[in-house]
């Protein structure tokens, strides 16, 4: 309920500066489960192609800003690093966000899909900015969110066994004041 | 229902420091000499009861402002409507603590900029970037003590007078903790209490007050001749005054709160990362309500002496002022556990003597020919001021400078100039103040008419 009670009560320095906006800058992954931002895959034997969850988590975001304030962009920082031990594919990092009463996160269309490829014995690190996600923006501004990362791997070299870790999950939400 | 409680903190948070506006000159005469008050220049508002018994002399008996910063304010002025994009609560509160009566030459920028917010499960970072700049290094302290309008009639050495009296005040303090992540955007920390307290007073009153202002001394200078103006004949004469006076309390009201939060060990962990504490005991009485009306007594007293065209003046108003209430005093506290506010009734009916705070006035003056050279120093409720300022008429022209020391503990400068023609004169004033929300130096042009 009063998660974010101390930005709540900023709010009213912020409704007062004219046509300013508020930068919120949200590091999304302190929020979520140490143990949930890494899995492990594989070993994954000759498919063409699999599909690892990596987690699907509800967050509790900004309660009350949406109440005073409109948003008017929103951008996400992702990045993520494989530790592929074994194998070789080329791939997909998928991110989802949904409202909080969507049953699943992963019916929803991806606001990131972040490509890799995978060597064996090669540590690959991947990163995207996503810019002014409307979808997002709604997202983010409401009380609770789920948020999904999903991987989809197409091995050209098998078994691919490895070790994925999300490195940075950061929301930046631009806002006005909504009097 | 939501939008509205937010205006209602917003107009909490920013209109409590606006408070009246503090210090506003409208006479261009006085202004011009850096606001110095002197028997003849600037106490139309009667900083000094004595000043009653000295005769009127050549420096001016009055003035009439004329508010030409109207014109700029309806040329431009900021937006009241809290969903116009444009609309920044600074600039309005900075209209009422500068009512728009002076040109305004210059100001501070106004507040604007971009707040960031950086939020991590335990990290909160604030930088409040512009914003910081209406964010005191101490607490804010506004109010004082105002004599608005009323009645005046002298028979003779005495007077009556017939005014409203509204005392206001409000402290609020932050904690360091709580001003340091807010000013200097350090970041908020876990187990730690961010808080602030705040102290707020006002009552008003109808003042009933028979005054009787006299020369007690008076010896003749052998040069003095037909000149009765004891600021320029070179005598030495005493002038003292007294007014005792009768207040009927309208209302009376005060509030000590004190509010915080605590956070935990990780700062959004949990439901309820924060612990929430608040804690206000009101006491208050009103014509018509709770306690009725209130009653008391109070003075305003002052001597002027002057001495080989030498003047010092001492003028203390509301000297001894009280009132007696009957008042109910209430408790608002917050239960982080239940998340209400519970409210008890303290005291019903208990006696309180609320005190008008002194306000004193210490005034120098010399008068050498036609030119004028001053200096007062006023205390009053949370603030000193000090002035000084001169004045130099060459035939019809005078030409003015001065400069002060204002409540928030600025230099500022002021220069002008006047031209009389006959009984009246025109007056124009350039001066320095730090009347604004950010406490910055800004400067108006004021002018008003002389009655001499």
């Amino acid at each position: 309920m009063r998660r974010l009670i101390p930005i709540a009560l900023l709010l009213p320095l912020l409704v007062g500066c004219g046509n300013r906006n508020l930068i919120l800058t949200i590091d999304i992954l302190s929020f979520m489960d140490p143990g949930s931002r890494t899995v492990n895959y594989g070993p994954i034997p000759l498919t063409p192609s699999d599909t690892v969850e990596v987690f699907s988590d509800s967050l509790n975001l900004l309660q009350g800003v949406s109440d005073v304030t409109r948003v008017m962009s929103a951008s996400l920082d992702v990045a993520a690093s494989f530790d592929n031990t074994s194998g070789a594919a080329t791939g997909d990092v998928l991110i989802y966000f949904a409202a909080a009463d969507s049953a699943d996160p992963f019916t929803t269309t991806p606001i990131a899909d972040i490509p890799f490829q995978l060597f064996a014995g090669q540590i690959t690190n991947v990163s995207t900015h996503i810019e002014a996600s409307p979808a997002l923006a709604e997202v983010l501004t409401h009380d609770r969110a789920k948020v999904g990362l999903r991987i989809i791997i197409n091995g050209t070299s098998f078994p691919i066994q490895g070790t994925e870790t999300l490195t940075k999950l950061t929301a930046t939400v631009i806002m006005k004041k909504d009097l | 229902m939501l939008r509205n409680g937010w205006l209602a903190l917003l107009m909490l948070a920013l209109g409590l420091p606006c408070g009246v506006a503090q210090g506003q000159m409208l006479d261009a005469r006085r202004l011009g000499m850096g606001g110095v008050v002197t028997s003849d220049v600037g106490d139309y508002t009667g900083s000094n009861i004595a000043f009653r018994a000295v005769p009127k002399g050549t420096g001016g008996s009055g003035s009439i402002p004329l508010p030409l910063g109207l014109i700029q304010y309806l040329a431009d002025h900021p937006t009241f409507d809290s969903k116009d994009s444009t609309f920044n609560i600074y600039e309005v509160a900075n209209v009422l603590l500068n009512p728009p009566l002076t040109i305004k030459l210059w100001q501070p920028d106004e507040v604007s900029g971009d707040i960031s917010i950086f939020v991590a499960q335990d990290s909160l970072q604030i930088d409040l970037a512009d914003v910081k700049r209406v964010i005191p290094k101490e607490s804010m302290k506004q109010g004082g003590v105002y004599h608005v309008g009323g009645f005046s009639k002298s028979f003779g050495k005495v007077f009556l007078a017939l005014s409203p009296l509204v005392h206001v005040k409000n402290e609020l303090t932050l904690s360091d903790n709580l001003r340091d992540a807010l000013r200097d955007a350090v970041p908020f920390t876990g187990n730690t209490r961010y808080g602030l307290t705040d102290e707020a007073r006002a009552q008003a009153a109808i003042s009933f007050q028979v005054g009787y202002a006299l020369r007690a001394l008076y010896r003749a200078s052998p040069t003095e001749g037909q000149n009765a103006d004891p600021r320029r004949n070179g005598s030495t004469s005493l002038y003292l005054g007294a007014a005792p006076k009768y207040l009927l309390g309208l209302a009376y009201g005060d509030a000590h709160s004190v509010a915080g939060a605590t956070t935990g060990d990780t700062l959004f962990a949990g439901s309820n990362p924060v612990t929430i504490d608040m804690d206000t005991q009101t006491r208050h009485a009103v014509v018509g309500g709770d306690g009725g009306m209130g009653r008391g007594i109070g003075s305003d007293v002052g001597a002027v002496l002057y001495w080989r065209n030498f003047e010092l003046g001492v003028g203390l108003n509301d000297f001894g002022s009280q009132i007696r209430w009957s008042t109910t005093v209430r408790r608002h506290a917050y239960d982080d556990s239940t998340n209400e506010f519970t409210t008890t009734e303290v005291a019903s009916g208990e006696r309180f003597v609320s005190r008008i705070p002194v306000t004193t006035t210490v005034n120098v003056a010399k008068r050498v020919g036609r030119t004028t050279i001053a200096g007062d120093i006023v205390n009053g409720d949370f603030r000193t001021s000090m002035h000084a300022g001169a004045e130099f008429w060459f035939g019809m022209l005078a030409l003015r400078t001065g400069l002060s020391r204002d409540q928030n503990k600025m230099a500022q400068f002021a220069g002008g100039a006047g031209y009389r023609l006959g009984k009246i004169g025109i007056d124009l004033a350039i001066a320095t103040n730090s009347r604004n929300i950010e406490r910055e130096r800004g400067a108006e042009l004021s002018a008003s008419l002389s009655l001499y």
